[in-house]
């Protein structure tokens, strides 16, 4: 018999390393891997809490809208990388910063 | 598990007593176990005589023998092959990336061999009749295009780069005209397991989904068009041009990884048939019903399935070795712009046409409710 | 048990998954534990009941996802570039280097110990059901009538959504026949700057 902690426990680990890795990682697709861990864990939290505590399916339906959400932010944030790439040749995340305010030095 | 391989020999009062010194669940997986490494080992061999099969059609259609020597008509030659495949030396480029490398044929042969375990070969030979069957099926055979990638990738070598990535680009395009037209079926079907989908095609030929409605004749040759792409065959082989690509995303694989690959890329032209003739021709039904629930029934379903699909196989076969090879650039556009509209016509249509004539085929309705 | 056994193999596979991807200083390594851990986490949906969930987990993932992950991996050069610089930010490797790996796992606890500390006490109000692990119910169905009924709009509002990703990303990647001349003007700007340091 598998508790609901335990499920949580895993989410969580899911989550941290998805944090740790948006937080270390400089590259913006490994940033973008680290999204998807994040996005993973809340996933599976909603289905998680659908079985354990609620009769309804709506968790199920809730992480269904993730992972369809997850794959459009893929795609278009993919798009924006490689357009990205192919302007400055590099994607290094401290490099995006075309939009800033210049700073007086 | 009452239509699966090991609910029926669960009825045999041998695995009943089994049963319960070990428990049903625990002789129900073992059961399970022992027909999966069977189902391995049968499907090794049909992709062995696959390469067999390709080289003697191949050679009578070119007006040539083809291999001839090894035992009667040549039909030992897949030992022959398997020995030297074996017994080659396994070579992997310096520079390649070892990891991905080992991955890349594993993750090819295990997305074929994991679409297996819900194909109905009969009534009750089914290794699990899931609830989701023909969802899974496409959703797991997506490793091979995984595969294919990370092969071309970890070689390091720019034939296989630009194989694998064409490999990669043509599988996600091509899963869009699949998924549509498996959808159309389910819409008349009412259900995503094979069973359901099957059982729905009982009786007569005119019964077989392929002649339920025009949508569906349509639907069953953009199916088998972009499940020819799918499974990287001519005249879609473009991850493998040999005359461009010398043999794209194998081209530094040797030995037993290489027959990996290989072994893959013919066992999936089989499931892939099987699964056409499920969804359309009619899988395992028979059009008489003769000793029903018993034994030889089920070898007779297995046989009409096998029988049809070798058919198709040999249409692939066939097919490889008649048309010329597209471009990369005709690929595309023929995916985008018109299986992939079309496929979505087919699907509107057929939705539209369960709700006009209450799910009735084209036979029900020009002669009557007499086709059952 | 049969459910316990599935459930510690499909967290092992997440968790060492997540380990190795935090652990690879190779982008395309990553990409391939990433597909581990999304299996891994399909495996954690069968255990919960959800056919359906971890059937469209591994049709969305596997077959599109990773691929695209794959591809922008290999279109962007998975390496570790060097900075151009030796100054602050540039200094920093792509792919990390131990001072922002230590300032992501001490964030990472932070926010590991403040969210149990929160969560602790929600668990004192939610009331877990005692549930049959071995029962199984079949969910396509209900979740078909619950997409076209309850959820509606939230369906309708998805298909949108796809549409937009769909067309958006194919405007923003699709490569350019001439380069813009804001561009030519950046980098202009870049190489002035240069030469007066």
């Amino acid at each position: 018999m598998v508790s609901l902690q335990a499920y949580l426990i895993v989410s969580l680990i899911l989550l941290i390393t998805g944090l740790v890795i948006m937080i270390s990682r400089k590259n913006i697709v490994a940033i973008l891997l680290g999204i998807e861990l994040i996005l993973n864990s809340a996933a599976l939290n909603f289905v998680a809490y659908s079985k354990y505590t609620t009769n309804n399916l709506d968790g199920h339906i809730f992480s269904l809208f993730i992972i369809v959400i997850a794959a459009a932010e893929a795609a278009v944030g993919l798009a924006i990388v490689i357009r990205f790439f192919q302007i400055k040749e590099t994607i290094h995340i401290d490099e995006v910063s075309e939009l800033r305010e210049e700073i007086a030095r | 598990m009452e239509n699966t391989i090991a609910g029926y020999f669960l009825n045999f009062p041998i695995f009943q007593a089994i049963a319960e010194t070990l428990g049903v669940g625990l002789t129900a997986f073992l059961i399970f176990f022992a027909f999966a490494g069977l189902f391995t080992v049968i499907l090794a061999t049909v992709g062995g005589f696959g390469t067999i099969a390709e080289r003697k059609i191949s050679a009578d259609l070119q007006a040539r023998i083809g291999p001839n020597r090894v035992g009667p008509y040549g039909l030992f030659q897949l030992i022959a092959d398997g020995i030297k495949m074996i017994s080659k030396e396994d070579i992997m480029p310096r520079s390649a990336d070892k990891f991905l490398y080992y991955l890349a044929p594993f993750l090819c042969i295990f997305g074929v061999l994991c679409t297996v375990a819900v194909m109905p070969f009969s009534k009750n030979l089914i290794l699990s009749d899931l609830n989701v069957g023909v969802f899974y099926a496409i959703a797991i055979s997506s490793l091979v295009g995984v595969g294919i990638f990370l092969g071309g990738y970890a070689s390091n070598s720019k034939w296989s780069l630009l194989g694998g990535m064409r490999g990669a680009s043509q599988i996600i395009s091509y899963e869009i005209p699949v998924t549509l037209t498996i959808m159309m079926i389910v819409v008349i079907a009412g259900g995503l397991s094979f069973n359901t989908l099957v059982e729905a095609q009982a009786g007569m030929p005119w019964n077989w989904y392929i002649f339920h409605n025009p949508f569906t004749f349509i639907g069953f040759f953009v199916f088998f068009i972009s499940t020819l792409a799918e499974t990287n065959r001519a005249p879609f082989d473009l991850p493998e041009a040999e005359s461009e690509l010398v043999s794209g995303y194998h081209t530094e694989y040797t030995g037993i990884r290489f027959g990996l690959f290989a072994l893959a890329e013919y066992i999936e032209i089989f499931v892939v048939s099987a699964v056409s003739v499920s969804l359309f021709l009619g899988g395992y039904q028979l059009p008489f019903n003769i000793l029903e629930g018993t034994l030889p029934n089920e070898l007779l379903q297995f046989g009409s399935l096998f029988l049809k699909t070798c058919a198709l196989y040999y249409v692939v076969i066939w097919v490889r070795w008649t048309f010329p090879r597209l471009r990369v650039d005709q690929l595309m556009s023929i995916c985008w712009k018109y299986l992939t509209p079309i496929a979505i016509f087919n699907l509107v249509g057929t939705a539209i046409w369960v709700v006009a004539f209450d799910g009735q085929s084209m036979f029900q309705l020009f002669f009557g409710s007499g086709a059952h | 048990m049969f459910i316990n056994i599935l459930f510690f193999s499909a967290s092992a596979l997440v968790i060492a998954s997540c380990a190795l991807m935090m652990w690879t200083k190779n982008l395309m390594h990553s990409c391939v534990y990433l597909l581990g851990v999304l299996i891994g986490v399909a495996g954690l949906y069968l255990t919960l009941g959800a056919d359906f969930v971890a059937a469209t987990q591994i049709m969305v993932y596997v077959g599109g996802v990773v691929i695209l992950m794959l591809f922008a991996v290999m279109l962007t050069g998975g390496k570790d570039f060097q900075s151009k610089t030796q100054q602050l930010l540039n200094l920093l490797p792509s792919m990390g280097n131990k001072y922002t790996f230590m300032w992501g796992g001490g964030v990472g606890l932070v926010f590991a110990g403040c969210l149990t500390y929160f969560f602790m006490h929600l668990f004192k109000v939610i009331k877990v059901q005692e549930i049959d692990n071995n029962s199984y119910s079949p969910t396509i169905e209900k979740l078909g009538e619950l997409l076209v009924t309850d959820h509606l709009v939230a369906f309708e509002l998805s298909s949108v959504l796809l549409l937009g990703a769909l067309v958006g990303a194919a405007i923003i990647a699709r490569p350019r026949k001439e380069r813009p001349a804001y561009i030519d003007d950046i980098e202009h700007d870049h190489h002035h700057d240069e030469e007066h340091h």
